[in-house]
């Protein structure tokens, strides 16, 4: 199944129109958006492990992308491969973060990283739609891809739920949205995965989302997470908690986003321990150049690591973890945008982030300072982000949470306009 | 409140700042302490440490003078370490020391029953068991690796017992790369050569350990209690085609390893002890009771009683079956001594569970215990030999302790 994944996004890649002269292809009541991006970049942390320094390059983030809807959105199909699996396989390096095998390296995404259909249907400010497919379930903030940085928060596996199979019904009115799904519990433990058909719908979420003023969206949500873990059950449960603020200004240039999030870990009935998070981060933009900072507070599980230190087992082999580490994480980004051609944007940038790392349960069988060579860790990044045809849109909604009128995207907030502000702003201005 | 947030005459930093406010109360919640067990029993006598400071500790196995501990995850060294030790004198002494290649971690550890193998379990990938000759018991000779595709997500353990004569290995095979875990059964009659004869799906999730004895085995299935199979004691059954007797699963689940206890001065055979394995964080928090399983009736076991040590974890048993004395290690809650003679299933109302199984530890049951106050201590193996208890503590070492007193009766 991973080798035909792999060929058919490859195949699907070489497709894409590299001069495609615009970001939509209209045919009647039809439009189709195709887009294509890629990161290159080059990170250095010191101390990355054991008191070594590493330096490392990656094409990161390499994807394709298609929204292709009906009569504006009644009937919607969202869609994007993830090269990641075949440009990524070792990780990319990311101090502290965690999850489907992988530590302080970030693991690649799946292949088919969102395939969702949706049917929507309105009435004036009001709809209601419903949605099917592999993708995001309602919970959490906006998938880290789809925002200022390039590397991750570490929150990723506390503030999102993703690439999983979702049925997720939405109700909107002018100011709120209430969004529930069901989903499968268990987490990718390859780029080839696929969810286990076993566990559809055994784990379910819900998210509110209030727009009390044009430019501030305020969420909470909450979900079950039955095993994620462990693919065929029997794992600890996660029951995981979210709010948010995220504010723009409508000209799309200024962005700022509060969040706070929780995991519990549960055995049964019985809760075992929990993981919080704290992040805010902002991004602005003056002309050609932008600017982003982000601080953030997480608690981490450590656990067992392979022989290769940056690789987990996947499952772990009991309910138990090596310790929890909190780590707090200043990250700058400064960037330019630039547009060789209409639908070609390139976007060369740079990120430093500054790391301290405690552990937080004494004694614990992980001393970050003894593990890594010192409890304060730099990173630095330089690279360029490419994209060709639709830009990256914020990602994590369907249906009528996805937008305030049919065809528009996300009610006055239009992250394609994060890096690349130029063709972006123009053609949401013509959506709406 | 909400509704007021939203009136139009509230700022947006009215707003904001309110939920703010409300965002970081909210986080400002943590986790509920910890308490570190106590008790009244008497404390085993400590006669000395070999300390390691630069691994993780894990299993221990002493045979006559020389002990043997493996060592586990990551501190300053990966745990591929097994590190041999003198214990002739009180405190043990380490004599040398064999290094894994290409293990992240080493479990179990185990000799045979005539002295002349070391067999150490190895995980993750590639998961396999090393065998070495124990010609000279201090210069452990390495015979081969076994290693297959079905061992290579990593043996957790490997229990080495003889049956009807023939020495076998039974592996608990942890899950990975999408397989579920389950058990093989090599034999190690040419230990050059080990020849799988068995291997099922075993588990839910984990299968972590087992316990051989008399033609019967014992397999701990985590979620799904223990089953006890007759591999050639009790009827039909061989190791190559296992019948499965009876099942039970334990108060909790979580079964992570077993005892067979035969009571040598009754000939009595009506108890298992099984540990559960809960939640933990390694070095600091433990979970999971002891729970006795009554075995008169393979096809119908049933738990009893429990021991239950607040704010630990049970891990792995020895028992000393000429006393009756069960010493389990603790981990966080050190090791602990427990009075097992006589029926455990009997005890008066005060001293039951709602579910009607007896509390050992209310039935004053405990005689014993290693430690209480000073540095932490975590540990993972425990080890009755020649009137003597060693304790494989992951934090510190191998420790040396003495035997508990029986109360008179």
């Amino acid at each position: 199944v991973e080798s035909w994944l792999r060929a058919g996004a490859v195949a699907t890649a070489v497709l894409i129109p590299v001069d495609a002269r615009s970001q939509s292809i209209v045919y009647g009541p039809a439009r189709i958006e195709i887009g294509a991006q890629a990161t290159g970049v080059v990170t250095r942390e010191s101390p990355a492990i054991h008191g070594r320094d590493l330096t490392e390059g990656y094409l990161t983030q390499p994807m394709v992308m298609v929204m292709a809807s009906l009569w504006s959105s009644a009937l919607a199909l969202t869609g994007a491969l993830d090269f990641e699996g075949i440009t990524l396989e070792r990780g990319e390096l990311n101090a502290g973060i965690h999850g489907e095998g992988y530590v302080d390296r970030r693991h690649p995404h799946t292949y088919l990283h969102e395939l969702v259909v949706s049917l929507q249907n309105r009435f004036g400010d009001n709809g209601l739609s419903l949605a099917l497919g592999k993708g995001f379930v309602p919970f959490g903030t906006d998938d880290p891809m789809a925002r200022p940085f390039e590397k991750y928060p570490i929150n990723h596996h506390l503030a999102q739920i993703l690439e999983r199979a979702v049925a997720v019904g939405a109700v909107r009115t002018r100011r709120v949205v209430l969004e529930a799904g069901l989903f499968n519990g268990d987490e990718p433990t390859s780029p080839g995965d696929v969810p286990n058909r076993k566990r559809y719908w055994d784990s379910w979420s819900s998210r509110v989302t209030l727009l009390p003023f044009p430019q501030g969206e305020i969420q909470g949500s909450y979900a079950r997470v039955r095993s994620p873990e462990n693919p065929t059950g029997g794992g600890a449960d996660h029951r995981k908690q979210s709010a948010s603020i995220r504010l723009e200004d409508a000209q799309h240039s200024g962005y700022g986003l509060l969040e706070w999030a929780r995991t519990t870990n549960y055995v049964g009935s019985s809760r075992t321990f929990a993981f919080t998070s704290v992040l805010a981060e902002t991004w602005a933009r003056y002309g050609r150049a932008s600017g982003a900072l982000r601080y953030e507070r997480t608690d981490r599980p450590d656990e067992e690591r392979l022989a290769d230190g940056f690789r987990t087992p996947l499952p772990a082999t009991d309910l138990s973890i090596a310790g929890r580490s909190r780590w707090s994480i200043l990250t700058a980004r400064m960037a330019a945008s630039f547009e060789p051609a209409k639908t070609l944007s390139l976007e060369p940038f740079a990120e430093l982030a500054y790391i301290r790392v405690s552990p937080t349960l004494n004694p614990s069988a992980f001393d970050p300072a003894q593990f890594y060579g010192s409890d304060r860790i730099w990173s630095v990044s330089f690279g360029a982000k490419v994209a060709l045809g639709m830009r990256h849109m914020r990602m994590g909604r369907y249906g009528v949470a996805a937008g305030g009128q049919r065809g528009m995207k996300p009610d006055g907030i239009d992250m394609r306009d994060m890096h690349d502000h130029g063709a972006g702003a123009a053609t949401a201005r013509t959506q709406q | 409140m909400i509704g007021d947030l939203l009136r139009p005459g509230v700022s947006s930093f009215t707003r904001s700042a309110t939920i703010v406010a409300a965002l970081a109360i909210v986080a400002c919640r943590s986790d509920s302490p910890v308490q570190p067990p106590t008790t009244t029993s008497p404390s085993l006598t400590v006669f000395g440490q070999g300390a390691v400071s630069e691994r993780f500790t894990g299993e221990v196995w002493v045979r006559g003078n020389i002990a043997y501990t493996t060592t586990w995850g990551n501190r300053l060294a990966p745990g591929n370490a097994v590190k041999i030790w003198d214990v002739t004198g009180n405190v043990p002494a380490l004599v040398d020391s064999l290094i894994v290649p290409g293990a992240s971690t080493l479990g179990d550890i185990q000799t045979s029953d005539d002295g002349t193998l070391l067999v150490v379990a190895t995980e993750f990938a590639p998961g396999s068991i090393m065998i070495y000759s124990l010609a000279n018991p201090l210069k452990p000779q390495l015979i081969t690796r076994y290693n297959s595709a079905l061992t290579n997500p990593g043996v957790h353990t490997a229990e080495v017992q003889r049956v009807n004569g023939t020495l076998y290995a039974f592996l608990s095979i942890d899950p990975g790369g999408g397989a579920p875990a389950r058990l093989v059964i090599v034999d190690l009659t040419n230990p050059a050569a080990p020849n799988q004869v068995f291997t099922a799906v075993m588990g839910s999730p984990f299968v972590h350990d087992v316990f051989v004895r008399d033609g019967i085995l014992i397999t701990a299935l985590w979620n799904q209690g223990i089953t006890i199979w007759d591999i050639g004691g009790a009827g039909s059954g061989s190791v190559s085609n296992p019948v499965a007797l009876g099942n039970v699963i334990t108060v909790g689940g979580e079964a992570h390893n077993v005892w067979w206890f035969h009571n040598a001065l009754t000939g009595e055979k009506r108890y298992v002890f099984v540990g559960e394995e809960g939640p933990g964080a390694l070095g600091s928090r433990a979970s999971g009771d002891i729970h006795v399983v009554d075995v008169t009736s393979f096809a119908a076991p049933r738990e009893v009683a429990f021991y239950r040590l607040a704010g630990a974890g049970t891990h792995n048993f020895s028992v000393d079956e000429s006393r009756g004395i069960l010493y389990a290690a603790y981990y966080n809650g050190g090791v602990r001594a427990i009075d097992i003679r006589g029926d455990l299933s009997s005890c008066d109302a005060a001293n039951r569970s709602p579910d009607g199984r007896c509390d050992l530890g209310r039935t004053g049951r405990e005689i014993g215990h290693w430690r209480e106050g000073g540095p932490p201590v975590y540990v993972w193996g425990v080890q009755l030999v020649g009137g003597r208890v060693y304790a494989s503590d992951m934090l510190n070492g191998i420790w040396k302790l003495s035997e508990a007193t029986l109360p008179p009766g």
